[in-house]
């Protein structure tokens, strides 16, 4: 990849062509606010039907959605927490260690997409 | 003297056939077709025990099949030919019979009904699979793959060891149910834990997984660790300990796997967190938890083998694996990125894929049993399990920021490999029936799709992602970065060796200064008598005859004085 080819979307597969709206300006908000309405709908699917909770906590109403939320929040600190703890520089295994080795060239097939 | 083949004997001949083939597409069609030929006789063979061989004068039991190892052996037959077909650009012999010998070997452990055969196929799996990370070529792999040998095979000599004990014990080798207490059964269990990646005994997974080659990942995620599942499964089913030590496999995991850089270590992980559930289901015990434990191994080896197949063709494509160097790859190969998508979704347990249906079993047994605190932990862990294999491998591989790597799309065999399997985790998760219906035990009034269930996951889901999406953009989510995190394996490659330096040292320094010391001491003495009685010595400045005279003229002289004075 020593010389960058020029990026023209236009020769993107198709499909690739199409997912691009993703990183239009303004879908990730987009995208944020679909997501609170799925979870606008979900909370509100719980009303619809009769719960059969195997212990009280599940029984109360959105169990799922707070435990869910609260839950990955915590591990996103603590995970946060923990690097501060274990994080070592790339080479801490010397150079005898897959860490810091490039994959073997010969093995692989490194191509760009406009490649042939 | 069989009454059907045992199918570890079919690889075992693929095997010896492959090398009389030329290198190319034979071998690969040779590769294909030998799972799904042993899949189709082990299926028509019905249930049973078939083949008996006697062995210094024990009974072996080479192939039983009944419920659970069969289920086993399928799921093997089919990672295989997945693992095949994906590796169908493969041309290195070692890589290739590797593949063929270390899957005849775990299903024949899988379909191994005594302790002996389960030994030997057990250090079959250890051996062959090595091959798969010396085969990167590298002086690192080497070095990788010897700690992993280090650690398999000594599970097998354990394996051994408690065999042999248990045997004293009770008089039997056959592989039944046991119930832990003994030093045999215990001896047994540990052997089965080490390659379970029990906490503490795991980092052999996350060391070495990610020095494997592209292909060889995706093989070895399948087998070694369901593998030791089954003969837990097999050997321990309804020991308590096992709920606690799985409730723990499926934590841990996920704190790591959310800070690790590279992919495929975070699949490892990820793979690590996964077995816990099973563990966990194997502790429960009852035929509802053995069912999700072995529906929930059978759909975790298809997405893990996808999610390994998808991070594997951006490595085989972009020369990397870390994601602090990818992103953005979406645009060139939006269709690996969808089967990972797939993947994610699968492992994530979304209604509608695989693991939705299977873990949904494992989590409503371990609640029918009103154990709620191993229950909320399960749960937290589902979540867990979203953030970096549903969330982290997708998109800091194939969305957030342009890496601005334009990679090609995968190569044709590898999309075929991702596809079928993509298919798979979709068809188990709308239509779980044909799976229910292989399990171990009857499936009783397993209803995954109940609004409850679904309303109730989704919750869960989706405001975890709520979460990590309002984190991601205050930008509180750890960023990824070039870096590597200790784990126990730091133990034995920094601290075990520092340890032993240090000892060198002190042991070298203390030699050095006791020898140094007599040598000084030695040499001192020897130069002062040299001083004194060497040739040009204090002693022998006077030669003796001078001195004799000296002495007696004295001496004479002091006589007649002392006469004088008398």
């Amino acid at each position: 990849m020593a010389q960058k080819p020029k990026d023209d979307p236009a020769t993107y597969p198709a499909l690739g062509r199409m997912m691009t709206w993703v990183d239009k300006k303004g879908s990730d908000k987009k995208i944020v606010r679909a997501l609170i309405v799925a979870c606008i709908i979900v909370f509100l699917l719980e009303f619809t039907y009769e719960k059969h909770p195997h212990f009280g906590v599940e029984g109360v109403t959105g169990f799922y959605a707070f435990y869910g939320f609260i839950m990955f929040t915590g591990l996103i600190y603590v995970a946060k927490g923990l690097r501060v703890l274990i994080k070592r520089p790339e080479d801490y295994y010397g150079d005898k260690a897959v860490d810091t080795e490039e994959y073997p060239e010969d093995q692989l097939d490194k191509r760009e997409h406009n490649d042939v | 003297m069989f009454d059907a083949l045992p199918t570890a004997f079919i690889f075992f001949a693929a095997a010896a056939i492959l090398l009389a083939l030329p290198k190319g597409n034979m071998r690969g069609l040779l590769l294909l077709a030998t799972p799904i030929l042993s899949a189709i006789m082990a299926w028509n063979a019905g249930l049973g025990n078939f083949a008996q061989i006697g062995f210094f004068g024990f009974e072996l039991e080479l192939m039983r099949l009944d419920g659970l190892s069969r289920i086993f052996t399928l799921v093997f037959c089919l990672a295989a030919f997945l693992g095949n077909l994906y590796a169908w650009h493969v041309r290195d012999t070692t890589q290739q019979l590797a593949a063929l010998l270390y899957a005849g070997s775990a299903i024949g452990a899988a379909q191994a009904g005594d302790m002996i055969t389960l030994f030997f196929y057990w250090e079959g799996t250890a051996i062959a699979s090595v091959f798969l990370i010396w085969a990167r070529g590298t002086e690192a792999a080497y070095f990788t793959g010897m700690r992993y040998l280090i650690i398999q095979v000594g599970s097998g000599v354990i394996l051994i060891a408690g065999v042999a004990v248990f045997y004293r014990e009770t008089g039997s080798i056959l592989f039944e149910t046991m119930t832990l207490g003994s030093l045999g059964t215990w001896l047994i269990f540990i052997s089965f834990g080490m390659k379970c990646a029990f906490p503490l005994m795991h980092n052999w997974l996350q060391d070495s997984y990610p020095a494997a080659t592209v292909t060889g990942t995706v093989i070895l995620s399948a087998f070694t660790t369901k593998l030791a599942v089954y003969a837990l499964a097999r050997g321990f089913q309804g020991t308590e300990i096992l709920i606690y030590i799985g409730t723990v496999m499926t934590l841990f995991p996920i704190f790591f796997a959310e800070i690790e850089n590279d992919l495929r270590r975070v699949l490892a992980y990820s793979l690590n967190n996964q077995l816990g559930f099973m563990v966990v289901g194997i502790g429960i015990g009852t035929e509802m938890a053995m069912n999700g434990m072995a529906s929930h191994a059978f759909a975790h080896i298809l997405y893990k083998a996808l999610l390994f197949m998808s991070v594997g063709a951006v490595l085989f494509r972009t020369g990397t694996s870390k994601a602090s160097e990818l992103g953005g790859l979406y645009r060139t190969m939006p269709l690996t990125a969808i089967f990972c998508l797939v993947g994610a979704a699968s492992i994530s347990a979304f209604p509608l894929f695989s693991g939705f249906v299977t873990k949904s079993l494992t989590l409503t047994a371990v609640a029918e049993e009103h154990r709620q605190i191993i229950w909320l932990c399960l749960v937290f862990a589902s979540a867990g399990v979203l953030s970096h294999s549903g969330i982290k491998i997708p998109f800091f591989a194939f969305f957030a920021h342009d890496s601005g790597m334009r990679p090609k799309e995968a190569p044709r065999h590898m999309l075929l490999a991702m596809g079928i399997t993509s298919f798979l985790c979709i068809a188990i998760g709308v239509y779980p029936a044909p799976l229910y219906a292989i399990l171990p035990f009857e499936v009783v009034d397993a209803h995954p799709y109940t609004m409850g269930h679904v309303a109730g996951q989704l919750q869960l889901l989706l405001f975890a992602l709520l979460a990590f999406a309002f984190l991601y953009r205050k930008g509180i989510h750890p960023p990824e970065i070039r870096a590597v995190n200790i784990d126990t394996d730091w133990t034995y490659r920094k601290a075990g060796p520092a340890v032993l330096y240090w000892l060198r040292w002190a042991v070298g320094s203390c030699y050095c200064w006791i020898v140094g010391l007599l040598e000084k001491t030695t040499t001192r003495t020897i130069r002062r008598l040299y001083n004194s009685h060497g040739p040009e010595g204090r002693m022998a400045r006077n030669w003796p005859t001078g001195a004799m005279v000296m002495a007696i003229a004295v001496l004479l002289g002091a006589t007649l004085l002392v006469n004088f004075l008398a």
